[in-house]
């Protein structure tokens, strides 16, 4: 019987294990996937938002970011890279977190960014870091202004309602800052985000700019490029 | 392991020299450890790196200036086998665990010399990849954890001036999985995103880089 008992058991572990792997090895639900969520909320989201952020260890932990993203954090003019720099804290922790999980597709930066690259506990340091810093370098502009096509297009799509008017997002509800980010990716943002491959995509957005022309993508892109700094036209400009 | 292995015999030699003055010591004190004073220690090291920590061997590296976390920690990891070196592997053994802070400090305080590029056309891809990366490959700056003087920190070693066949046998290592003792996995990642073409560029560049003043 012991035996029997033994037997029973050893076949039964590595039956046990088998599951736990393939349980573990469960693809991350994506956008266009069954099962995706917009914005549902990963428990590594949620404890990185509960631990706030130290701007002094974040500059440290952004050094590993910097050989791409810049000592500036502005990352570079034709895009491939974006600004970071006055990102909304709890934007940054939504995309770090999403890309860690593998949600929001980046395979370029995910080994730069997931454990033990960079610490669960950094995450909220270099987030809390950025979102204090202003540019001081130049953003990538689109070759010509298109803004007036942009803005009318950001109008009556509504974008605005999301993203704010001045470009500006918003942070409780994880919308991000685009206004004066580089034209170049904000572009290619948009694009992925309408082709779907974006992983994180917001069904509203894909929605939202399901019929838009590359030449409207442009206009866009070009037009929120243009903005400046939404911090410089939240504060009231001193009267003269 | 890229190594010139005429300087490889060399270094052996002196190293065998070396470990048969030391062994006799080393043996007879299975139970208790006897560690010699630093200035004895230090001549093992010398052979090879110089007793300043600039080697002269260009397939050795120079450990002058190298932060002492970070020498400390490469000389744990020669002992534990985490990072593997045909040289480093006979030698380690003579050297017991509670000498290597003393070691690491004392490397990390004597100043690095200056290096020459011995290919300085290459400089010039190597000083656009380590200041700007690679943006096709996404490959990032060097500058942005090595410093744009390559001067490093506690985490990111010391690369001024250091040795190119150096830089490069390592970068290569880190390429093919062989050396994989970087705590990130970060410098595999980046070193297998380079080509064969662009390691060797950024490793001539690496060698001209000077302190900042």
């Amino acid at each position: 019987m012991k035996t029997l008992l033994s037997i029973c058991v050893a076949l039964l572990l590595p039956l046990q294990a088998t599951v736990v792997v393939a349980a573990d090895a469960q693809p991350p639900k994506v956008f266009g996937k069954k099962g995706y969520f917009w914005d549902e909320m990963t428990p590594e989201r949620a404890a990185v938002l509960r631990g706030g952020g130290d701007p002094v260890k974040g500059k440290e932990s952004f050094r590993g970011c910097q050989g791409c993203h810049k000592a500036d954090a502005a990352g570079v003019r034709e895009g491939v890279y974006p600004r970071l720099t006055g990102q909304h804290a709890s934007v940054l922790i939504k995309q770090i977190t999403e890309i860690r999980a593998g949600i929001r597709s980046n395979p370029k930066m995910l080994p730069f960014v997931e454990d033990p690259a960079i610490a669960m506990e950094e995450i909220g340091d270099i987030a809390a870091y950025l979102a204090t810093l202003t540019s001081v370098r130049e953003n990538g502009k689109g070759a010509e202004d298109m803004s007036a096509r942009g803005k009318k297009l950001f109008t009556d799509n509504k974008c605005f309602e999301c993203h704010g008017k001045n470009g500006e997002g918003n942070a409780a509800k994880s919308f991000p800052v685009v206004a004066s980010q580089h034209y170049g990716y904000l572009l290619r943002e948009m694009k992925w985000i309408k082709q779907g491959v974006r992983g994180n995509s917001n069904p509203d957005m894909v929605k939202a700019i399901a019929k838009f022309s590359q030449g409207d993508l442009e206009a866009v892109a070009d037009y929120l490029s243009r903005l400046p700094d939404y911090r410089t036209v939240a504060t009231p400009v001193a009267s003269k | 392991m890229k190594h010139n292995y005429k300087s490889i015999a060399r270094c052996l030699s002196l190293c065998g020299t070396l470990a048969g003055l030391l062994l006799p010591a080393t043996a007879s004190a299975d139970d208790a450890v006897v560690v010699p004073p630093l200035e004895e220690r230090l001549q093992l090291c010398a052979g090879c790196h110089n007793p300043d920590g600039n080697s002269i061997i260009p397939e050795n590296p120079k450990l002058s200036g190298l932060n002492a976390k970070y020498l400390n920690r490469q000389l744990k990891d020669f002992k534990s086998g985490d990072r593997a070196s045909p040289i480093m592997s006979s030698i380690i053994p003579m050297v017991d665990e509670s000498e290597f802070k003393a070691l690491a400090a004392y490397f990390s305080e004597q100043k690095r010399t200056a290096g020459v590029s011995e290919k300085p056309d290459l400089a010039v891809l190597g000083k656009q990849i380590y200041d700007e990366g690679i943006i096709g490959s996404a490959v990032p700056a060097c500058s942005g954890c090595h410093n744009e003087d390559g001067s490093g920190t506690d985490k990111y070693p010391r690369l001024t001036g250091q040795h190119s066949l150096y830089v490069s046998s390592q970068l290569t290592n880190f390429k093919s999985g062989e050396r994989k003792n970087d705590p990130k996995a970060v410098m595999q990642t980046v070193a297998k995103r380079m080509s064969e073409a662009e390691i060797q560029a950024v490793s001539e560049y690496i060698v001209t880089l000077k302190e900042a003043e």
